[in-house]
């Protein structure tokens, strides 16, 4: 049994939403602390 | 990095899996997702402000804003002792389970296996006795918590700089392994694939803002605690988003963990993916052990190791949920750090006692229910309330933006004073009525349920104005 096109939404929302949100976020933390 | 091991615990790992089985799988992802951005982040970043602002304890900053709203702070540090109480026994199964992994004690049968190791009456007014191993775990829980936590927040920093990674890594592991089983895809099927006929079902969507506050450790005054010991120069808003997806990246992490699981067995036994024989708090007892024992090698290593992270995925949890209530002690009636800590896990180790016998799981799951439901989402409430219209809600906003590189806007100020209010008023009101009217707790008798419920927190309450009322040591600058 394979995923449905809604379920594949669904995983590349969160996954982009939650995991590409957190890179984003941990990466201007980093840059912040490399300036200070 | 505390504030992350503390929203970062057995409620995304235990508690996330199980409401959201409860709720339908995919039918409660899109009102996770919308309680996230609508509530969770921008009352991180409020408490967040109030903590670095104010630079104390919730109760002493709750008296700093007006001297009427101490028992306010009261009340949201007594919120995560209550939790606490019952967590720590969840944690106590934990430890167990990691003495069974040594011969992967649950064998073929983990849903009867957790049954009988928790000595299950099958119903909170049998209570039955305590367990020897439970009773064993409680102990060494509430004893490590109060060893971390007596020599104050330095240590907490040298403990979760452990207690996040190891247990993320462990649960990548047992994510492959679950996503690898025959079936698997049944299950991640259900838990991804969105019912939007259950959309307009408002208990999932009380569920769904339950479990932002209870897993991103909001409304229980953690976040003010933590957020006054932040250095003045820290980004309050990029922290908030750090938090906040990191925890929500856990959850969801662990439901591909569960529902794999969830799918190879029900589709091993044909049964339905919504009729596993165990839900609630017992759920992932079943599962991940089942995914334990499935492992091609060393499964006792990897079940060891696994509830070992769990337990280490808690106990950072765990102290940060008696931390608040500890430092407003501390503060409130200069009684040592250490004695606060100490009579606090003395008397939360006999109300955990209740919840440790054999009915006690399903007066656990009840407590859980109305504790999270009602509790945490009512005090959500109250906050806005007090710090949007009692407050200057501006000056909070401009105490973020001084020292975060993204800066919010004046929509912030309108979500905190109006819509989370709204929102969060309607789902109260409307999931208030419906378990009044409606058990939901089909199996136990109606009367029970609501009493169980209601009386913490109607406890709670009262002794949250008793200790405002109180007499104390405690003087708040300006």
């Amino acid at each position: 049994m394979g995923l449905g096109l809604s379920a594949i939404a669904m995983l590349i929302f969160g996954s982009v939403v939650i995991y590409g949100g957190l890179a984003f976020f941990l990466y201007k933390a980093f840059k912040s602390m490399k300036k200070q | 990095m505390a504030a992350v091991g503390s929203a970062v615990g057995l409620g995304n790992v235990w508690r996330f899996p199980f409401v959201c089985y409860d709720n339908g799988g995919g039918a409660f992802l899109i009102p996770f997702f919308v309680a996230i951005f609508t509530a969770g982040i921008p009352l991180l970043i409020l408490e967040f402000s109030v903590g670095h602002w104010s630079n104390t304890s919730p109760p002493k900053a709750f008296k700093k804003i007006n001297k009427k709203h101490e028992w306010f702070g009261w009340l949201t540090v007594l919120m995560p002792f209550i939790v606490a109480t019952y967590y720590v026994v969840v944690m106590a199964w934990c430890f167990s389970y990691m003495i069974y992994s040594f011969d992967l004690r649950w064998g073929s049968s983990a849903g009867s296996f957790f049954t009988e190791f928790i000595g299950d009456t099958g119903s909170p007014l049998v209570l039955g006795g305590i367990s020897v191993p439970i009773l064993l775990g409680l102990i060494a829980v509430w004893f490590t918590i109060f060893f971390i936590l007596y020599k104050g927040v330095k240590r907490i920093g040298k403990v979760v700089a452990l207690t996040v990674p190891i247990p993320t890594i462990l649960l990548i592991i047992l994510t492959i392994r679950g996503l690898t089983l025959p079936g698997a895809m049944e299950g991640i099927s259900y838990y991804l694939t969105p019912d939007f006929s259950r959309l307009g079902d408002i208990n999932v969507w009380i569920a769904a803002y339950a479990q932002v506050f209870f897993s991103f450790s909001l409304a229980q005054g953690i976040m003010i605690t933590y957020a006054s010991f932040l250095k003045k120069k820290s980004d309050i808003t990029n922290n908030a988003f750090i938090i906040a997806l990191a925890d929500a990246g856990t959850s969801f992490l662990a439901g591909f963990t569960v529902f794999s699981v969830i799918g190879y067995l029900t589709v091993s036994q044909g049964i339905g993916i919504d009729k596993m024989p165990i839900s609630g708090p017992g759920l992932t007892f079943v599962t991940y052990p089942t995914a334990i024992s499935l492992l091609p090698f060393a499964a006792s290593i990897f079940g060891i190791m696994f509830f070992i992270a769990l337990l280490t995925f808690g106990i950072d949890s765990a102290f940060s949920m008696i931390e608040p209530i500890s430092d407003g002690i501390n503060s409130k009636w200069k009684i040592s750090k250490a004695k606060a800590t100490a009579i606090l896990c003395i008397l939360g180790f006999f109300i955990s006692l209740l919840f440790a016998t054999g009915g006690g799981s399903h007066l656990l799951e009840i407590v859980d229910h109305f504790i999270s439901n009602f509790g945490l989402v009512a005090v959500g409430l109250l906050e806005c309330l007090i710090l949007g219209w009692l407050y200057s809600i501006y000056k909070l906003r401009a105490h973020a933006n001084e020292t975060s590189e993204i800066r919010i806007g004046i929509w912030w100020d309108y979500l905190i004073k109006y819509i989370i209010p709204l929102v969060l008023g309607i789902l109260l009101f409307v999931s208030i009525i419906n378990n009044v009217i409606t058990n939901p707790y089909p199996d136990f008798p109606h009367w029970l349920v609501v009493t169980a419920g209601f009386l913490p927190l109607l406890a709670i309450t009262i002794v949250a104005v008793l200790l405002h009322k109180t007499k104390a040591k405690m003087e708040v600058e300006s």
